[in-house]
């Protein structure tokens, strides 16, 4: 069989140079629904979301086809008695859903943050009930569902129930099908 | 001062232990709070580790009792035997808030945790009218206190796994909620019926 076509999906931090193609996913509406990030509306707001927020974050990763921004993984650790747990969020491009890339990097992400953050021994996500491409992502990387959390959390102006998943160092992450 | 206090459950033998009321504490109560702070048994599930002194004891409650949002002492009979909190979060968290409880080991068993349970649970939705959800997290080892939320009539949600660090451990939790909208709310109408 010959080289394969299938793209090359990476993670690395972001650039300020990724802002126009930033704007195709996190200025889209649809994307953003579900994230607590507002919607971008120029390039400029761009660079200084990802000059302010995105690269001084302590765990935020472009996710790129052949180099160039197509979404997110961001992995927020908590403090204290919480830092042995963090919170995973990701988001792509609506152009580029339905092809298992999501989950191509949500796995990346989870086989290196446990090394990147060595006091992490719990990921965590919470997804709307009606999210169910992003409940199918998690599931085919490996975390597991442990519950319905009711009214946990505003996100736009509505109170919504949250599934919660988790990840720990010692669970494995499936093998690709 | 506010005070709530239950009404005895008819269904029950009015008995010692039905008289509970929660108040705020102050540094004269240090030696009621001494009792329960110094207690291997209490300390077991809580974040804090057992209390050896007063000066500690008097400290917990300048520093970190009398300041917090929601701090009241369970009493019995008039008398701190215990104490329950509920701690708010802001912004996007703010329509949920978590609510912890210990109690002096010699009152367990007695159905006093629950009515203190059950007091705040009548009395916070209505002081932070934002409040949607009250949780609860409890160690999957604690069976006592899962029965007391259980009885209060919130539901639990799941086990989550490796959540917290307790004492240097993580450790699964149960998680349980109450909302402003569950239906068990009988315990408001005997509050302030004449």
């Amino acid at each position: 069989m010959s080289g394969s076509s299938s793209p090359s999906i990476t993670l690395r931090p972001f650039r300020l140079a990724d802002a126009p193609d930033m704007m195709l996913w996190a200025g889209d509406d649809q994307v953003t629904r579900t994230l607590r990030w507002k919607t971008l509306t120029s390039i400029e707001e761009a660079v200084t979301f990802i000059e302010e927020v995105c690269i001084p974050h302590p765990w935020r990763r472009s996710i790129c086809i052949d180099g160039r921004s197509i979404g997110f993984v961001s992995i927020f650790q908590g403090s204290g008695e919480d830092r042995c747990k963090a919170d995973i969020g990701y988001a792509i491009a609506a152009k580029y859903w339905g092809q298992g890339i999501t989950t191509k990097a949500v796995k990346i992400a989870v086989s290196n943050v446990f090394i990147d953050l060595p006091d992490v021994v719990r990921l965590q996500a919470f997804v709307y009930m009606d999210n169910l491409a992003s409940q199918k992502v998690l599931e085919k990387s490996g975390f597991m569902k442990e519950g319905l959390l009711r009214k946990y959390s505003y996100i736009k102006g509505n109170i919504k129930d949250s599934l919660v998943y988790s990840f720990l160092s010692t669970d494995a992450i499936p093998a690709n099908s | 001062m506010e005070k709530i206090q239950a009404k005895p459950d008819k269904k029950e033998i009015d008995g010692d232990y039905s008289n509970v009321s929660l108040r705020p504490l102050d540094p004269s109560d240090v030696d009621d709070v001494m009792v329960w702070v110094t207690d291997d048994k209490v300390s077991k599930y809580c974040s804090w580790d057992t209390y050896t002194s007063k000066d500690e004891a008097m400290n917990l409650i300048v520093d970190v009792i009398v300041p917090h949002p929601w701090f009241r002492a369970i009493c019995l009979k008039g008398r701190p035997i215990g104490a329950i909190l509920v701690k708010p979060n802001k912004g996007n968290e703010s329509c949920r808030a978590e609510v912890g409880y210990h109690l002096a080991s010699k009152y367990w068993g007695k159905g006093i945790a629950t009515r203190a349970v059950k007091l705040v649970a009548s009395t916070i939705f209505i002081e932070w009218p934002h409040l949607e959800r009250l949780e609860a997290l409890v160690d999957v080892d604690n069976m006592g206190s899962q029965r007391v939320l259980e009885k209060v009539g919130f539901k639990k949600e799941g086990v989550l796994r490796k959540y917290y660090l307790l004492k240097r451990r993580p450790i699964d939790m149960v998680m349980f909620s109450l909302l402003s909208s569950d239906p068990q709310f009988e315990i408001s109408n005997e509050l302030y019926r004449a």
